[in-house]
């Protein structure tokens, strides 16, 4: 029965290999992303590649869900018809553990180009001292404020979360809010801004993750401290239907004057001081996110491109990769969108790039380095794990911002859904 | 005689060899694509097959016996009901009252039954996105409609029966109109003479409406709520880009649990196990709607 119950799952798979199989040729090489500036900017290049090259490049750029259900079909299924695949790194650990990428260690130790890849970013890819994939984006957390609303309320800058409770009466009215933070549930969402007031409370994930203790302690008094002032924040000063807010609808809301504050990632933080963009931008600022008690942790993500463990031709794929990452496709894709978060630390030299950043904010990309520099590699939990923990956890947040639960029982949920997930 | 019998009978019989061999292109795409992988699910159900725990290919039935305490899977299949109960309900009621109305409708304006299908020709994830704006307070134009004569239009998708109202909302703005289609058709197989006959006898066009139209369109009704029923089943995209599943945890549908189990918490065989549950859920109500169909026609 096990022999057979085991044929079939082998057979149904084999199906779907042998179908997509078809589609991977010698002599091109298959890319799978999903969309954002970046990866949008590298389809639209794929023509240089085959000309510098003569290597056909199959770019294909789709969206987060599609994305997810393609490599888990390819991947599971060893297909072999994607040669290069988007990386984000809060996934590269958990896909080593499921044996879908491979090392790219000697491929990157021949390549020039390596050298001119930001320390902090690449060294994320390391992974039981190999290398799995080369970062092609590095976003940030950064705060945008309303200097004109600011100044006319006679306050400044909030330097600390508590700061900015303080402020946020003194500025809401009935023309806008104080405040719109991430509050959808997930990892990638609400998950990406709460660990930046978490860790300014001093709570963490687990009770000593750098010294390998991952016993949960997301329930800790920290934790449940900064969920409040989280909750206080968007429910009190945020704006009407804040809770379901994404990145989208924060930026929508900055742009439109709707709201003084936002936190966000240097994607969109760029998008809302870009006087092309927005009408508010001549007078929107940047700084730092705020920190509490125990400093100040901007949110970081990291994105790369891997090879998959069933890459049809590996060869090729870190041709690929090393001239998608090399300075002068990166400061082509610069200019053409809107893409301040390389990680090819040479196109930060190259004027022109520069000139245009500088144009949309002269403060920009200083503040964009300097939050760089805070920002921690395992501000997310680097282990396979985590987009279960993630999810979870993001729920529980989402729940007590909605008033679903409070944030004590939350986080005693959350607790309790990481425990199970880690089968403690 | 005899031989002209045979001869016939032969050639019958090469017929039908050759309709089993147009066939066979069809069957064999079915079994390739729709059996093959459908076993695979069924075979991963009862496996161990999890992406980071790894995998000791061991079967047996422990994704079913965790459904049972599953309180997770009991939240998301009572979600799933509302969204499918409501949706349908409302879906039929309109699609059935817009193809009445359209119905009465002749001359150069019936080419505006074009205007009625276009929500159905949208894609789901463009549906999705389009509410999403309208139930978002600082996006929507309702909200600022309203907001000028001082009302404030409450935040549907920060609660939870906001959000399921919601998610609702786009389900049959975008579904609606294939209901309507098939009761437009199924009208337009009712004799006109019934209606005529009804209205001589003194039947108010209520009372032809309950007592002629209706029992008429009953096998029409039973298939479109069938239909849609499964179909509703299947809630994903709308919940994906509307809610993400939220508040906390208030729009995880079935399907969308089985997505969480699956890609985020990479649990395959109870993802699969999810899966199978709501496969064989859809082919009970099939059957036994397919068979009240019968009843009620024959």
């Amino acid at each position: 029965m096990k022999r057979m119950l085991k044929t079939v799952v082998a057979a149904s798979i084999a199906l779907t290999a042998s179908v997509a199989s078809l589609t991977a040729k010698a002599d091109e090489v298959n890319v799978l992303m999903f969309g954002m500036p970046y990866t949008n900017g590298l389809q639209a290049l794929a023509a240089d590649f085959e000309a510098e090259t003569g290597i056909k490049a199959n770019i294909d750029v789709v969206g987060q869900d599609v994305f997810e259900n393609r490599i888990t079909l390819t991947f599971t299924g060893g297909t072999g018809d994607i040669d290069v695949v988007h990386t984000p790194v809060i996934q590269v650990q958990r896909w080593i553990q499921a044996g879908w990428l491979q090392p790219m260690t000697d491929a990157v130790a021949e390549m020039p180009g390596a050298a001119d890849i930001l320390a902090g970013p690449l060294g994320a890819y390391n992974v039981n001292g190999d290398q799995w994939a080369l970062p092609f984006f590095a976003g940030v957390g950064l705060m945008s404020y309303r200097e004109d609303v600011l100044e006319a309320a006679g306050v400044g800058v909030p330097e600390t979360w508590a700061e900015m409770l303080e402020i946020a009466p003194k500025i809401s009215n009935d023309e806008h809010a104080a405040i719109a933070l991430r509050a959808v549930p997930g990892q990638g969402f609400n998950m990406f801004i709460f660990p930046m007031v978490m860790r300014a409370y001093g709570g963490s994930f687990f009770a000593d993750y750098e010294g390998g203790d991952l016993t949960p302690a997301i329930n800790s008094p920290e934790n449940v401290e900064a969920l409040k002032v989280y909750v206080e924040l968007i429910n009190e000063y945020g704006p009407e239907g804040a809770g379901n807010f994404n990145f989208a609808e924060v930026n929508a809301a900055a742009q439109n004057g709707q709201i003084v504050f936002a936190v966000e990632g240097t994607g969109i933080i760029s998008q809302i001081v870009d006087p092309d963009k927005s009408r508010f931008a001549e007078n929107t600022g940047i700084a730092l996110p705020p920190g509490g008690p125990a400093g100040r942790s901007p949110a970081i993500g990291v994105h790369g491109m891997g090879i998959p463990a069933s890459a049809a031709n590996p060869d090729l794929a870190a041709k690929f990769i090393e001239w998608a990452v090399s300075a002068e496709t990166v400061s082509k894709i610069a200019l053409a969108q809107s893409f301040p978060d390389f990680t090819t630390a040479s196109v930060a030299e190259n004027p022109d790039v520069v000139a245009k950043y500088a144009a949309i904010h002269p403060d920009f990309l200083s503040t964009r380095v300097a939050a760089l520099d805070l920002a921690i590699g395992h501000y997310r939990p680097l282990i396979p794990e985590w987009p279960a923990l993630g999810q979870a956890i993001g729920e529980s947040v989402n729940a007590a911002i909605n008033g679903l639960m409070s944030p004590e029982d939350a986080l005693e949920q959350a607790e309790q859904d990481m425990r199970d997930i880690l089968g403690l | 005689m005899g031989n002209t019998l045979a001869a016939r009978r032969g050639a019958t019989y090469e017929l039908q060899q050759g309709y089993r061999l147009m066939m066979l292109p069809a069957v064999l795409a079915v079994v390739l694509f729709a059996i093959v992988p459908l076993a695979g699910m069924f075979a991963l159900a009862f496996s161990d097959y999890h992406l980071i725990r790894g995998t000791n290919w061991e079967f047996g039935w422990r994704n079913f016996v965790r459904m049972l305490s599953d309180k997770r899977l009991m939240n998301s299949v009572y979600v799933m009901a509302a969204l499918s109960v409501f949706g349908v309900i409302a879906q039929v009621l309109i699609g059935s009252a817009v193809a009445v109305g359209l119905q009465k409708i002749t001359g150069r304006w019936r080419v505006g039954r074009v205007l009625f299908l276009l929500p159905y020709a949208v894609p789901h994830v463009a549906v999705a996105l389009i509410w999403l704006s309208l139930f978002t307070p600082t996006l929507s134009p309702i909200n600022a409609f309203f907001d000028l004569f001082g009302v404030t239009v409450p935040a549907f998708l920060t609660s939870q029966w906001g959000a399921i109202f919601a998610i609702v909302v786009a389900d049959t703005w975008t579904n609606f109109p294939f209901a309507m289609l098939i009761i437009m058709a199924a009208l337009q197989g009712i004799s006109p003479d019934l209606e005529e006959a009804a209205a001589i006898d003194g039947a108010t066009r209520v009372r032809t409406f309950i007592h002629i139209t209706l029992p008429l369109l009953t096998p029409a009704l039973l298939m479109i709520t069938l239909f849609r029923f499964i179909d509703s089943l299947k809630h994903f995209p709308m919940i994906f880009v509307m809610t993400k599943g939220g508040p906390g945890r208030s729009t995880q549908a079935t399907n969308y649990y089985a997505y969480v189990q699956t890609f985020q918490n990479s649990n395959v065989a109870y993802g699969a196990a999810i899966a199978v549950m709501l496969f064989l859920t859809a082919a009970l109500i099939s059957y036994h709607v397919a068979k009240l169909n019968q009843r009620v026609t024959t």
